[in-house]
């Protein structure tokens, strides 16, 4: 298949994904005999067959959070955002993993099928209900869900560890260098970067529990190394393409280079800052501009990475710093960089109020600050990616278990997946993980969370779980 | 296909590969040498496929080895295929079955580029990154991104010294119970339609106007600057924007921001010492190098309103006059050298005397340029430079100095004028005569009616003589009518009356331009002259007389 043939199947695979999704939810509010309804299901027999005649079959499956056709990976497209997001999520419901198309299918087994998924909702178990009323639906298989396996996640957690850690040393090399005078190779800053997108993409929830470890001593440049993370993990919400990503990247690694002109007596200070210390740190915006134009010739990433080194503070309404003499409309870039600064660097020791916020304490005060500080647009989809519980939140469940977020859920945010660390009895556990979507039979959640503790309160360090 | 098949075709594809990187470099994607190689190559690949399902290179410091064999080898550090993948970390390479010649060349053309070259910002895995291939994989290996070896397992010691006290974690749990509940008090609010849009909008701005807004925030550091060595700094970052903005070709804001610098100059309340750095800035928008990426961008045949150049012009200084002169001969597009041309009008009289320096360039079109500027900024100052170009080895520079010292004029330009009429070719000594008369003074007319009057005139050629006649004409005053009626009416001797009648005919042309109808009764005679030109001359000219022709 040549590039063009795979770019229009790519097109052609998102069509289909989209229209099943308006065929699904059309189907919930008509029966399959109205005129709107099947007219949907007309365009999607036409859509499957012809790709199952350049295909031969044409094989949907949900993997994670992601659909692949045919073993292709169907990238998020931002005008189809929300259908995909419908579809994950009723799948997810009906334990449905995937839907094979194999040869010429009529309207009538898509109708079947449009009956079995809508059956499966009031069904205690939907996946077999589905299976069942296909059986003799000859050019439709179905199959289960799978669940992911933990332990094939361990060679995984191993890259994951390895490009957040090649990124925070790659970090202090870039500071140490330009303190010394010496060059910078931008070759690698991108290839730092390239990696951390490519986990994005793959392993998002690995590489964002990364940044919940705050407990390094060497926080600038863990810092640096987060806030660039969560902004490639914004900017993929944002439906932002693989260069996108790799640039906002890129200009999140060196928002804060202007610090490295801060004294450290300053930037170290066990205590509040003074005025003169608070003046003294207002500057390094404007330092920061101007470390990165002279890190090298002036090309587009220089400027980008320029732009937000300046505006990260200026807050989305003017009233941070530095003061601008001309009214500047804060980039695209610099107002997700900032909400992804304010929420690493307040839950993270050693600066603000010095105390760390629990992740979920932090974005209910960033979540009043959206609308001034802050970008709402921005913000909303941030809360969306990290959830009302973000990864390192700890909350006791309902069962009297004591545990730590691990992985949100972007589609039941409240519902995400929690380590363990205390069982119903009161003893320490480590390792053990619970996914709070799960249900008992008779479709009551397991478990739920009753309440968050301050993880910072009880000195509980992270990385003992998360790393 | 049996192993040791399977060995050669990959052998043959790395040699292939080695094949297209060199042909690539060499030639345009059009030439028939690229496109056979390109084709070639292909063929060894698909031939591959037809039996295999993916082709694996595995990649040494110097050394590709396909299944445990190597298929290319060499210790040498220059045009070494493996160590070019292996510098940059890449330590597999995979073709897939499916590969189409795009793809290939896609590739081909990464792994031929110029990575020593400052300007490559990307390493060969990167480039392959961002391409995305769908049929060729790699691996590369990272370890090379961390600046310090060993560092994950010292930052990961670290950050565990700092266990977790189990009475710490369980009174967390206890706590828990005295707690009052307070379950997440964010509340996620689900995307609209509505912030689809208004994201869609955002992201379609994204990248529109990041050159505009760096000139914005460089604007704003004057204002935060307080030592020396900060204008210093902020002088080089415009300049380098001067020079990243040509470069994009965006020359309205090169023009926003001279006109912003110009305007701090004229403030008032500017120290001067700070309004030199500014003026450092507006000095370097014309420098060479900048000037050179303006060439390039007229001659690229991207549409530029000429009015805008115009206006980057005005801001600079007479620097900026040796940098245009170079471009000059070097533009290929007739617009392009315009708007140069245009451009040194302008600057010129800022510095006529390095502009005069234009006329010492080889290139004979650059020189007949450089005249035409000095033509169109008519100073007199000029004609001391032109002076030294009379003797060029073109005639076409010659003849347009000659038309420029006609036009410039002044006494500086009688002495060599004279001598161009003396000068072996013709068209010099027409362009000389024209000059004369453009510059329309006593001096001029009198050289010209010497020359008439000289006895060796009437051996001129019938032509260059009417012309003579003609440019005399243009003197519409006494003196020269008596003096063409004088000679029309010279007699005719036996012996050259041809020659002589040929001057009195030009003289009865001369008349008929000269407008005045005094001379009707005297060309009325010489109508029936004998000479059959002075007849017919004569004839014309009281036409034109009579009826104003």
């Amino acid at each position: 298949m040549d590039s063009k043939q795979e770019r229009e199947l790519h097109k052609n695979a998102k069509e289909l994904i989209n229209q099943i999704s308006v065929v699904l939810r059309t189907s919930q509010i008509h029966d399959t005999n109205n005129v709107a309804l099947a007219s949907s299901i007309s365009r999607l027999v036409a859509m499957i067959n012809s790709l199952v005649s350049q295909e031969n079959i044409l094989a949907l499956e949900l993997r994670g959070e992601f659909f692949y056709i045919n073993e292709y990976r169907i990238r998020y497209s931002l005008e189809y955002l929300l259908n995909f997001d419908f579809m994950v999520r009723e799948f997810k419901k009906r334990e449905l993993g995937n839907v094979t198309f194999k040869g010429q299918i009529r309207s009538d087994d898509i109708k079947r099928f449009i009956k079995a998924f809508v059956d499966a909702s009031f069904s205690q178990e939907p996946f077999s209900t589905i299976q069942e009323e296909m059986t003799n639906v000859r050019n439709i298989d179905v199959g289960v869900l799978k669940k992911v396996v933990e332990d094939d996640s361990l060679d995984v957690r191993k890259m994951v560890k390895k490009t957040y850690f090649n990124a925070v040393s790659f970090t202090q090399g870039v500071i140490n260098k330009i303190r010394s005078g010496e060059k910078v190779n931008i070759k690698k800053a991108k290839r730092v970067v390239e990696s951390m997108v490519d986990q994005i993409l793959e392993e998002e929830q690995l590489l964002l529990g990364m940044t919940a470890i705050k407990d390094y001593d060497e926080y600038t440049y863990h810092h640096s190394v987060n806030v660039s993370i969560l902004t490639i993990a914004l900017g993929q919400r944002l439906g932002m393409s693989r260069r996108m990503l790799t640039d906002l990247g890129m200009v999140s690694l060196f928002h804060d280079i202007g610090k490295m002109e801060i004294p450290n007596e300053v930037l170290n200070k066990p205590s509040n800052f003074t005025d003169d210390e608070w003046n003294i740190i207002r500057k390094h915006p404007v330092w920061g501009l101007k470390a990165i134009l002279k890190l090298k010739r002036f090309d587009d990433l220089t400027i980008k990475s320029a732009i937000v080194a300046f505006e990260h503070h200026m807050n989305f309404d003017l009233t941070g710093y530095p003061k601008a003499r001309k009214k500047i409309n804060i980039d695209l870039y610099s107002r997700i960089v900032s909400v992804a600064d304010q929420y690493d660097a307040m839950t993270s020791a050693r600066v603000y109020s010095r105390t760390p916020l629990s992740p979920d304490k932090a974005l209910s005060i960033m979540m009043e600050r959206a609308g001034t500080q802050l970008d709402p647009l921005v913000f909303k989809f941030f809360t969306n990616m990290v959830g009302v519980y973000p990864i390192g939140t700890l909350v006791m469940l309902d069962t009297r278990e004591l545990g730590l977020v691990c992985e949100s859920n972007q589609l039941f945010p409240n519902r995400p997946r929690v380590m363990i660390i205390v069982n119903e009895t009161g003893s320490r556990i480590k390792g053990t993980i619970v996914d709070l979507t799960e249900k008992n039979e008779k479709d009551q959640h397991i478990r739920s969370i009753r309440k968050t503790l301050d993880p910072n309160k009880y000195s509980i360090n992270l990385a003992e779980y998360l790393l | 296909m049996e192993i040791n098949e399977d060995l050669k075709a990959a052998r043959d594809i790395v040699q292939a590969i080695l094949k297209s990187k060199k042909i690539i470099r060499m030639y345009p994607a059009n030439n028939p040498i690229y496109v056979k190689t390109l084709e070639d190559s292909y063929a060894r690949f698909k031939d591959y496929f037809d039996y295999r399902e993916e082709l694996v290179f595995k990649i040494k410091q110097n050394e590709i080895n396909w299944d445990a064999e190597p298929v290319y080898v060499n210790p040498e550090k220059e045009d070494n295929l493996a160590l070019f993948f292996f510098k940059d970390g890449l330590r597999e390479l995979t073709f897939k079955r499916g590969l189409s010649s795009e793809e290939m060349e896609e590739f081909l053309k990464i792994i031929s580029m110029d990575f020593e070259r400052e300007v490559v910002d990307d390493d060969i895995v990167t480039l392959l990154w961002e391409r995305d291939f769908q049929s060729i994989q790699y691996i590369a290996d990272d370890a090379m991104l961390a600046d310090e070896d060993n560092y994950q397992d010292r930052a990961i010691q670290e950050v565990e010294e700092h266990t977790n006290s189990p009475d710490n974690i369980l009174k967390a749990y206890q706590d828990a119970f005295d707690e009052q509940d307070v379950v997440g008090d964010t509340s996620i609010v689900p995307l609209s339609d509505v912030d689809l849009q208004q994201l869609m909008q955002m992201l379609d701005q994204e990248g529109h106007g990041k050159t505009e807004k760096l000139v914005d925030l460089l604007f704003e550091l004057p204002y935060l600057s307080e030592t020396r060595a900060d204008y210093e700094e902020l002088t080089t970052f415009f300049m380098s924007a001067a020079e990243f903005i040509m470069q994009r070709g965006d020359i309205a804001i090169m023009n926003s921001m001279l006109s912003r610098l110009s305007g701090l100059i004229s403030e008032p309340h500017i120290d001067e010492e700070i309004k030199n750095y500014f003026r450092r800035v507006i000095s370097y928008a014309g420098n060479s190098s900048i000037i050179k990426l303006l060439g390039e961008l007229l001659d690229s045949g991207q549409e530029i309103e000429d009015k805008v150049v115009e206006e980057y012009v005005k801001y600079l200084d007479k620097n900026a006059i040796p940098p245009f002169m170079n471009i000059l001969g070097e533009l290929e597009s007739i617009h392009a050298r315009k708007v140069v041309i245009d451009a040194l009008i302008f600057l010129g009289p800022k510095d006529i005397t390095n502009l005069a320096k234009g006329l010492n360039d080889p290139r004979w079109f650059v020189v007949r340029n450089i005249i035409y500027i000095f033509r169109k900024i008519a100073d007199k100052r000029a004609v001391e430079f032109l002076l030294r170009t009379v003797r060029h080895a073109d005639i076409r520079v010659r003849k347009e100095v000659i038309r420029a010292l006609g036009e410039l004029g002044g006494g500086g330009v009688f002495q060599t004028l004279r001598e161009c009429l003396e000068d072996q070719d013709m068209q010099i000594r027409s362009a000389s005569l024209r000059a004369l008369g453009t510059v329309a003074s006593e001096a001029a007319k009198r050289i010209i009616m010497d020359k008439i009057a000289d006895k060796a005139f009437k051996d001129v050629d019938f032509e260059e003589k009417k012309e003579y006649f003609e440019i005399l004409s243009k003197w519409k005053d006494r003196e020269i009518f008596a003096f063409l009626v004088d000679m029309l009416k010279r007699k005719s001797f036996l012996f050259g009356s041809a020659k002589m009648d040929e001057i009195r005919a030009c003289s009865a042309y001369a008349l008929g331009l000269l407008g005045n109808k005094d001379a009707i009764p005297v060309l009325t005679k010489t109508k029936g002259d004998s000479s059959k030109l002075v007849r017919e001359f004569s004839f014309t000219a009281i036409k034109r007389l009579e009826h104003g022709q």
